[in-house]
Parts: structure tokens; sequence; C-alpha cells
């Protein structure tokens, strides 16, 4: 009875230690935000897991509209999550000054790797010679098109070269019957953010008569019916995919994280859309072709990192060429390309096969939307008052550019 | 008997609690304490730490490690610099004006202030009419009841998106205004001022169900000999309303004037939902600055700065409120 009683615990002590070191390994613990609705976080988990065995990815989901309030509170408790997902500039800069950003330099040198796939993006995550967060993912902004429409209109389709001034007399042509020439969705982005374009021009600068030529350009075509008005647009709580998915709207600038949403629903039979294209943003004249703005989605580690060398090798993955290849897979724009990267991003099922479309996946220039900046989020709001007040026509355009700059100044003087 | 004399200053002996006593007192605090460990952590420790945090430099929402600037973040909410330069050069008038017209806090208290004169009176009288209506034994009246108080429990951001859609250029209100004659050729909610008696129109009609129940209640309470002594006295109806009923109601407009007060200075949702703040400033209510500044900004310190101010004038209403309960009672 004895003896058997031993063999039983001797078995079970056997069992446990197997069971234990069946579950060794390293699980990299990674904060994201809608995990299950953002199918490349899957695709990229599922990718990395099978090419790298014992280590198992772990997302840990914060909802996108909260995310940076909920993220700076985990932080500032002393979270020990591997990597945070960086969703926008300003952010990573008050987690930085909290001391929260891993300074990742170090890794960079040691494991050689390259930043060219960049093209210079990577500089927004760069704060006092540290690289603290690297990119894998940039949304800059494309012009999306109804060929459908304009087939029907019998007017050229849009190119890559096309000027603001040509994109105008396009929507209009497009325009009647209850059809738009184009969709200018609320924000300031989509609105009159092109300024920025330049390389020159940036949202914090405090001088916005460069604005004055967009606000023109976007009233022009609301007062020729050539676009929803804006204050009709807001009262409606009108998204712009649905309003492009209606089918009735020819052209639509747009960030490039609409190409998958529109995949999608042209697949599942949602979109009253069957054949569309894209091409690079219209340019001013003084502006060279191709150039356009753009977000990045980034990657940091947490200094109270309890994997940090795995989460870096998962990073220098993530940030190259195989991550960037898996990210593109899905129809998503990694930030890091290469020509192998943009033949993955055009062959995706449903994205347009057209000469133009696939060249406008490699732009000539693209700046940031916001640069990262202590006074960013306050100067957005400021602008983001007055945009609304030029755009209702409560005020002219100069009024209200005038209104932009004495605040923002002000706001800087401090 | 002199010998046993207690003296009258003596302090009473301090009588030692029995086993019985102490254990009934901790049942009793064991039954406080969940309410208690409740309140102290949802809301006593938050507003502590909110006040600590108006005086510091916070970007993250931690206390810890926060940068201690005493009274910065007021004097940049107020902007004491440029106001209190106005003041100097161009008069008291100018420096309020100033205030006011351009510095964001003095508009949110503004645009809150106005948004709480019109709206609180106006709710009132439309609960009150409501309930004098269907406080008679007419046919639907519950029906009625029901309906007005439907607002109430129905989603706020399914009013507010219907009532954007029908405040719409060409919605139904415009189209209706246009028959009377009055052509107002935009969304309510895209001009500056009528984004603001949008707010109001909704807030009114979604509230005034809601009120109206309870003075239902109320006028259930009114004695009837009251109104059978004034007919004998030759009173007529309006008399009647004005010197019996109303005087009757006063607790109970009292109170609910206090419960619309400090509701109307903590609105948010409609705002939100409706205007985000807008068009520009015209609609930036004081809950609306504190939620751009701490959650958009993520300057916590400032919005705990701003959340202190909100909080000196729902504590004066309050105080008002306790100083003023007796003259509003009917005993």
């Amino acid at each position: 009875m004895k003896k058997l009683l031993a063999l039983v615990l001797a078995a079970i002590m056997t069992l446990s230690v197997m069971s234990f070191a069946a579950a060794e390994g390293t699980t990299l613990t990674i904060v994201a935000w809608d995990v299950n609705t953002t199918g490349y976080l899957t695709a990229q988990k599922e990718a990395y897991e099978a090419t790298h065995p014992g280590v198992t990815i772990e997302y840990i989901d914060v909802s996108s509209q909260d995310y940076d309030t909920k993220v700076a509170a985990m932080l500032a408790a002393g979270d020990s999550s591997d990597i945070y997902m960086v969703k926008d500039v300003p952010a990573l800069m008050n987690w930085y000054d909290a001391g929260y950003a891993m300074n990742m330099n170090d890794y960079i040198a040691a494991s050689n790797y390259d930043l060219s796939g960049y093209v210079g993006m990577e500089v927004n995550y760069n704060y006092n010679g540290e690289q603290v967060a690297l990119p894998f993912r940039s949304d800059f902004w494309v012009l999306f098109y109804n060929k459908t429409l304009f087939d029907n209109a019998g007017v050229a389709y849009p190119t890559n070269d096309m000027t603001w001034e040509e994109y105008k007399e396009k929507a209009i042509a497009l325009s009647g019957n209850g059809n738009y020439g184009t969709h200018n969705h609320t924000w300031l982005s989509a609105c009159v953010n092109w300024a920025v374009c330049d390389g020159v021009n940036t949202l914090i600068d405090g001088e916005y008569s460069d604005l004055a030529y967009f606000y023109q350009l976007v009233q022009d075509l609301e007062d020729a019916g050539a676009c929803m008005a804006y204050s009709e647009v807001t009262a409606a709580g009108l998204h712009y995919s649905g309003a492009f998915g209606n089918g009735n709207i020819a052209m639509l600038p747009m960030g490039y994280w609409y190409v998958a949403t529109l995949i999608n629903n042209i697949k599942d039979g949602n979109y009253n859309v069957s054949d569309w294209g894209i091409v690079a943003v219209p340019h001013k004249e003084d502006v060279k072709a191709g150039s356009t703005f753009g977000n990045l989605t980034g990657v940091m580690i947490n200094k109270k990192a309890t994997n940090a060398d795995a989460a870096w090798d998962y990073i220098a993955w993530l940030c190259g060429e195989e991550g960037s290849k898996v990210t593109a897979g899905t129809g998503n724009r990694p930030a890091w390309v290469s020509e192998g990267v943009a033949k993955v991003m055009s062959s995706v099922e449903g994205f347009p096969q057209d000469e133009n479309s696939v060249a406008a996946l490699l732009p000539s220039y693209v700046a940031i939307e916001i640069p990262g900046d202590p006074n960013a989020s306050a100067i957005s709001s400021i602008l983001g008052e007055e945009h609304s007040m030029i755009m209702t026509r409560e005020i002219s355009i100069e009024e209200g550019i005038e209104e932009m700059n004495e605040r923002v100044q002000e706001l800087l003087s401090k | 008997m002199a010998q046993n004399a207690v003296p009258l200053t003596a302090k009473p002996k301090k009588r030692k609690m029995g086993h019985l006593e102490r254990k009934n007192t901790l049942v009793a605090f064991s039954f406080i304490a969940p309410n208690f460990i409740g309140f102290a952590i949802f809301t006593l420790i938050p507003v502590v730490m909110s006040v600590i945090m108006s005086l510091m430099e916070s970007k993250t929402g931690a206390i810890f490690g926060a940068k201690w600037v005493g009274l910065a973040n007021f004097e940049e909410i107020f902007n004491v610099a440029k106001v209190s330069g106005k003041i100097a050069e161009e008069g008291l008038l100018s420096g309020l004006t100033y205030f006011f017209n351009r510095v964001d806090l003095g508009i949110a208290l503004k645009n809150t202030v106005f948004y709480t004169v019109v709206t609180v009176p106006l709710t009132l009288v439309c609960s009150i009419c409501l309930a004098l209506v269907l406080n008679r034994a007419v046919k639907g009246a519950v029906a009625f009841r029901a309906i007005f108080f439907f607002p109430y429990v129905a989603s706020m951001v399914a009013i507010c998106v219907c009532w954007n859609f029908m405040l719409m250029k060409d919605g139904p209100i415009n189209q209706l205004l246009m028959s009377i004659g009055i052509n107002f050729n935009k969304s309510w909610t895209a001009d500056s001022t009528m984004a603001m008696w949008a707010i109001i129109l909704v807030s009114v009609w979604r509230s005034m169900g809601y009120y109206m129940v309870i003075y239902l209640a109320a006028l259930q309470g009114v004695p009837r000999e009251l109104y059978e002594a004034a007919t004998v006295d030759g009173a007529n109806k309006w008399q009647q309303f004005w010197n019996i009923t109303l005087p009757q109601l006063n607790p109970t407009t009292f109170f609910s004037s206090i419960m619309l007060i400090i509701g109307c200075f903590k609105i948010y949702d409609t705002v939100a939902i409706m205007t985000g703040g807008g068009p520009g400033r015209a609609t930036k209510m004081l809950v609306t600055y504190i939620y751009d500044t701490a959650f958009v900004q993520f300057n916590y310190g400032k919005a705990s700065a701003i959340a202190m101010v909100l909080l000196v004038i729902v504590l004066l209403v309050t105080v008002i409120q306790f100083s003023m309960e007796k003259k509003f009672s009917n005993d």
C-alpha cells in the first residue's frame, strides 16, 4: 500500500515538473488597442509565434478611445508589460518625460538594425538623441476615387501628379444628379492640413496663413455643390467611410487605413462601390507631386519590462522586412518599406491593380501630421475650435486665421 | 450630606463600554463600513487627490513624481497675467470683458451660467404646466405621463442624435419655422447662437418629464380643503393657482431647482454629442473644458484646477440651499 502511494506521489511530481517545463518559454505581453478588431495584430502574433518557437505573445486590450489615458495610468502604477503600442506622438512624449520608455539606441547599435526603410520617419520618435520607440505602421493620406462615377461622367481618372486646381475642376465636373465630386471629412486634417506637405509649414509653428488657400478651396467646393457642407456632415455625424461606401461620392482624401476597411466592406457586400483606385493626394504648384502627410503607429519597450531583450527581438522583427510584409499582407501600410514590402501591399486581395494605385504606395515625401511637441494637444484644440468657426462660416477665413495665430502665439509665449 | 455632595464643576466620570455595547458598536460600524469604504475609495480619495493635483503639473495623471507648481495652474486658467494687465491698463470692465470673451475658463463659465440661468426656470415652468394639465382626471392622462417621462429614461446618445437630425438645415424644425415665416437657413448646431439654444431645448425636453412626476406627487399632497375654502371665498382658478397651488409647491420647486442647478453645472453628455463644444467655443462648458484639458491635452494639473472652480460653484449652491431651506418649507 505504501509502495503504491509512493508511486502515485512520484507520478504526480513528475507530471507537475513536466507540465512546468512545457509552460516554460517567454511570454511577451503587449498592450494594444481594439485587439479583436485590428486584423494586423493577430497576423503579427501568429507569424512571430510560428517562426519563434518558445515565444508566446499575449495582448492586453485597451479600448482605442481611452488608450492614452489608460496607458498613462498603467505605466504610472508600475505595470510590467513588455511592449506598449504607441498611438500618437504627444502621448509618447509624455511617457518619455515621465521616464516610462526605454532608450533603444544600444539595441539598435548592437543588432545593426537597418533604419533606412523608414526614409527618415523614425526621427519623430527620437527625443534628445534617444530612440524611444520605432514605428511599424504609417498611415499617410491618399486620394480614393470611385472609378464608376468617373466613367459615368466621362471625366478622366485622377493621376499621381494632379494639382489641387485640377482636383477642384474634376470635383465640380463630377457633381450633380445626387452625386458629389468629393467629400471632406470634418477633421482639420481632412480639410486643410495639406499645407504641411511642403515640409516647411507645421501645425505647431503658430503661423497659419498657409491654411487659407485650402479653406478657400473647400468653401468653393461647398458653394459649387461639389461636396456636402461641413455643418451638415457634422450635424448628421456622417462617417466618411459610409459616405464613400454609398457610391455617390467620386473622390475622398483619406488616410491609408481606409484601404483595409474598403476592401473588407466591399467583400462583405456592405458598400455600393465596386471599382475604385487610389492616387497620391493632389499638390500645390510649388510642392513636389506625391507629397503627403501621415501618422505613425509604433512600439516602445517599457522600462519596467519583464523581458526587455525578448521585447527588442520582437520589435526588430516587427519593424523589419519580415514583420512589415506581415503587416502589409493585412492591407495596412508598414512604416518600414522596401520594394519587396510594396509588392506585398499591392498583392492584397481586393487592392486595385492599376499602375497609378500601385505607384501611389511609395509617396515622394511624407510629412508628420502634427509633430511631437509639449503644446501639440493644446494647439490642436485651439485649431479645432477655430476650424469649426471657419467651416460653419461663423467667421471669415481671414478672421479665423487671425484668431488661430493670436491664440496659438499666446500659448507658445507662456 | 454635605460631605457626599458632588461639586457641580466636576467632570462626569467616563463610563467604560460594556462588552455588549462594544459588540453592538462594532456591528453598527460593520454595517456602515461597506458604504463608507466605497465612498472613500471612489469619492473622498479622488476628491482629495484632485485638490492636490490642482497644485501640481501632471501629464500622466500620477501624483507621485509630479512637479509641485503651487497656484500656477490657477494663474494659467484665469490667465492672471493678461487679465490683470488689462485691468491695470484699461480698467476693471475691460479686464472682465477680456476674461469672459477670450479666456477659455471665462467663456466656459459664461456659457455654463447662461445655460443654467435659462434651463432651470424653463424646465420648472414646463414641468409645472405639464403636471397641472396631467393632474386632472382627463382621458389618457396616465399614457401622457408615461410619454413625457420617457425621454428621461431613453438613451442620451439616441436623443441627441435624433435632435441633431431634427435641427439640421433642412430638418423638420427649420421647415416648421419656415411655414410660419421664419427662415433660418442653417443647422442649429452649426450656428454660434443657436447651438446653445439647441442644447437648452434638448435639456428642457429631456428633464421636464422627470420633474413633472415630482410635481405630480407634490400636487397630490395639496389639501383639498384649501381649494374648497377659496371657492367659498369667491377666488377664481388663477387666484387659487397663484395663492394656493404655487406656495404649496414651494418645497418641491426649491428641491427641483437645486437639483437642476447642480445638474446644469455638470452638463457634459448633451454638449459632447451634439456640438462638441462648438462651433468654436460657443457651447464650451466647464465640464467639457475639464474633459478636454485632462483627456485630450493630458494636462491633469490644469484640469484639476478647473474642477476646483466647479467644486467651489457647486459648494456655493449647496450652502445657499442649506441657508434657504427654512424659508421655502411649508411648515
